[in-house]
């Protein structure tokens, strides 16, 4: 149930209507005062400002669409724009193919209560430390003389070092799968602990195998951890640019490390341009998750 | 205690033991359930029904003991290969599937490749006879609490099992459906003839159902019996006490009475037993006439039952005594609150466990 039914439910109880909807609105008041003052308010703004008129030093409020124009019709942006969305999709596959065997594993196969909280905080301490060691960390380890080349080559698997896996798609790829797999792993583990031990049992009497539960019964009903993690990542991961930065040596330039240099250069009006665009995506993107599953019936 | 291990049963346990650390939940259970047979199984709570239905259905592996199904020794085999169909106390539906899908499922799942039309035909016939026709799209959130615990026993019965274990099947029903169900079951048994081991922490519900009913104690069988003859001659105080109609005393036997803190009672059967005590139902009881054995308590309060109405009585050390007069006996006596009355009974109608 949502928080807005419930408030509605608790009105019903009072008979007079016109205190009724003023009680209910005084309740969500804050709420929306936040909201405009903070996101509405802004996003206007920046939806305003990319019509603006953009000259080296300056930007006045002259309405144009120049910047709309320099944006589209830049092999450079529009590239960077398929780029976010390639890393996009690349790094929530990974997540789901890293992350979900994880949440199987800690929210259906480990039975005790206990354990199940540490190997999820476990997953949480990565998160002790800033983000910025986090991802350099990454560095030693893909290097042309990092971690796995010294180890692939002591163990005779490679001659040469394997250049390829850092400063590359790949390295950017390997390092959000890393920090944002955690937001997969929990809303799907929450989920898996939800089901009835007994549902699974019924459906091994019935004669499922193990791959058919999971494909038939376990996975149908994590479907909603899934769009809740995936909305996570998305988000994430489409506003992303530190990591790209740190690890691809600015040879992978998201939209976001676009907004950083244009924003760097007081360049407002290219910036909210790529701005509104980054957030119709990530609008777009959640409206689709949210078809898959009616959350709200399922949480 | 009597083992009740036949030749040719549809199931057979042989020493059936589990423990839970230290503590045994089942001790050496050996019984066996003939085909087309309806067998209830009551015991309080915490005695290890759901344990023992677990183990025979292959959700809990035994430590010692045997468990065959129609002969074929099955304790180490995985449960979709015993042939057993469990029926779950909570129901256990598949939440995101309808009503035909949750009864399909175990026909979708058989190696043996059936074709859809085959498996909607038998999923058509088997929601036909627990009475479901038409309710096929819906979602099982969709349904009422009787309408699950069929889909629930449609899903199972549908692959055909050797043997269906019921959980408390009616557990989770109000009083009214329960009465229901309770004859739904049974002619949905008769039809197929297929054992039912049906598990019940209500006396009546076993009594009724059971064709063959087993009083579980502690993990151990107290009685395995027909219902009559447990009703009848329980074995022991503790059966006598889960079967709710007997008014059980402590005290010891002393020459030809059974002594109790209420006074001495004249023996008449006797039944050998563990532990003493002396058993008399509450329908024997009567404040009439004195019928030759009884004991002085003090009127507490009356409950009305449709058919018959029960009187509480309170012995001066405080043990509640309960007399059951059936209606059909004409009007009930008219009682005064705190007044002593003298509660008595033929000798004959009280079990004295020696
Ligand atoms: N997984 C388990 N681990 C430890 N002890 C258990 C486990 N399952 C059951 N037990 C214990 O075994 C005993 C029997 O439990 P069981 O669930 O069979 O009782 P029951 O007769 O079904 O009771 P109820 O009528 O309340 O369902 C209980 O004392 C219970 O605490
Ligand atoms: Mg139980």
């Amino acid at each position: 149930m949502t928080a807005t039914e419930i408030i509605v439910e608790a009105a019903d109880a009072t008979p007079p209507r016109s205190t009724r909807s003023v009680g209910a609105y005084l309740l969500i008041a804050p709420a929306i005062v936040w909201m405009t003052l903070f996101l509405v308010v802004p996003m206007a703004m920046i939806v305003y400002v990319s019509f603006w008129t953009q000259t080296t030093f300056k930007i006045e409020p002259k309405l144009t669409l120049d910047s709309w124009q320099t944006f589209f019709s830049s092999s450079t942006y529009i590239s960077s724009l398929w780029t976010t969305v390639r890393i996009w999709l690349t790094v929530l596959a990974m997540t789901f193919l890293v992350g979900y065997p994880t949440a199987l594993f800690v929210g259906l196969f480990v039975k005790n209560k206990t354990l199940q909280t540490t190997l999820l905080v476990l997953c949480v301490i990565p998160f002790w430390t800033s983000f910025l060691i986090r991802v350099l960390a990454w560095r030693p380890m893909l290097g042309k003389e990092g971690a796995i080349n010294i180890l692939l080559m002591k163990a005779g698997i490679i001659q040469q070092p394997i250049e390829a896996l850092l400063f590359t798609d790949l390295s950017v790829v390997i390092g959000m799968t890393q920090i944002y797999v955690v937001f997969m792993v929990g809303p799907i583990a929450f989920m898996l602990g939800r089901i009835d031990p007994n549902i699974l049992e019924a459906a091994r009497d019935l004669g499922a195998g193990f791959w058919r539960i999971l494909r038939k019964i376990i996975f149908p009903l994590s479907l909603p951890g899934v769009v809740v993690g995936a909305i996570f990542v998305s988000v994430m991961v489409l506003g992303e640019f530190a990591t790209s930065a740190a690890l691809s040596g600015r040879k992978v330039n998201l939209l976001g490390n676009i907004i950083v240099t244009q924003v760097g250069s007081l360049k407002w009006a290219l910036a909210s341009v790529v701005g509104v665009i980054l957030t119709f995506i990530m609008g777009v993107v959640i409206a689709g998750l949210l078809r898959i599953v009616d959350l709200k019936k399922e949480l | 205690m009597r083992a009740h291990v036949a030749e040719g049963s549809v199931l057979r346990l042989e020493q059936l033991t589990k423990r839970f650390g230290d503590r045994a939940a089942l001790d050496k259970i050996s019984f066996s359930v003939n085909s087309g047979e309806y067998v209830s199984l009551l015991g309080p709570s915490g005695s290890g029904k759901t344990v023992l239905l677990r183990a025979i259905a292959g959700f809990e592996a035994p430590e010692e003991g045997r468990v065959s199904i129609v002969g074929e020794d099955v304790t180490r085999k995985p449960p979709h290969l015993r042939g057993i169909g469990f029926v779950f106390q909570n129901f256990a539906l598949f939440p995101h599937l309808s009503v035909f899908d949750n009864v399909a499922f175990g026909l979708r799942n058989g190696g043996d490749k059936r074709t859809e039309s085959d498996t909607r035909r038998r999923t058509l016939e088997m929601l036909d006879l627990v009475g479901l026709n038409g309710l096929e799209t819906r979602g099982v959130h969709q349904i009422s609490g009787g309408q699950k615990q069929r889909v629930a026993l449609a899903r199972t019965l549908v692959i055909k099992p050797k043997l269906v274990l019921l959980d408390e099947p009616l557990g989770a029903l109000d009083a009214n459906l329960r009465m229901r169900m309770r004859v739904e079951l049974r002619r949905i048994r008769e039809r197929l003839g297929i054992p039912f081991l049906h598990v019940t922490g209500s006396e009546s519900e076993a009594l009724a159902m059971g064709d063959r009913l087993i009083v579980l104690d502690r993990g151990a069988i107290s009685q395995f019996g027909p219902p009559g003859e447990v009703y009848e001659h329980p074995a022991n105080p503790n059966v006598a006490k889960f079967l709710n109609c007997y008014n059980v005393f402590d005290g010891s036997v002393q020459g030809d009475a059974f002594v109790t803190n209420h006074g001495p009672i004249p023996l008449a059967r006797r039944v050998a037993s563990s532990t003493p005590a002396y058993a008399v139902r509450y329908d024997r009881l009567t404040t009439r006439a004195d019928a030759g054995a009884g004991l002085s308590a003090a009127y507490i309060a009356s409950e009305y039952l449709g058919s018959a109405i029960m009187h509480f009585f309170e012995t001066p050390d405080g043990k509640v005594v309960e007399l059951e007069h059936h209606l059909s006996n004409g009007p009930p006596d008219a009682y005064e609150a705190g007044r002593t009355y003298r509660l008595s009974w033929r000798p004959e109608d009280g079990i004295a466990f020696v």
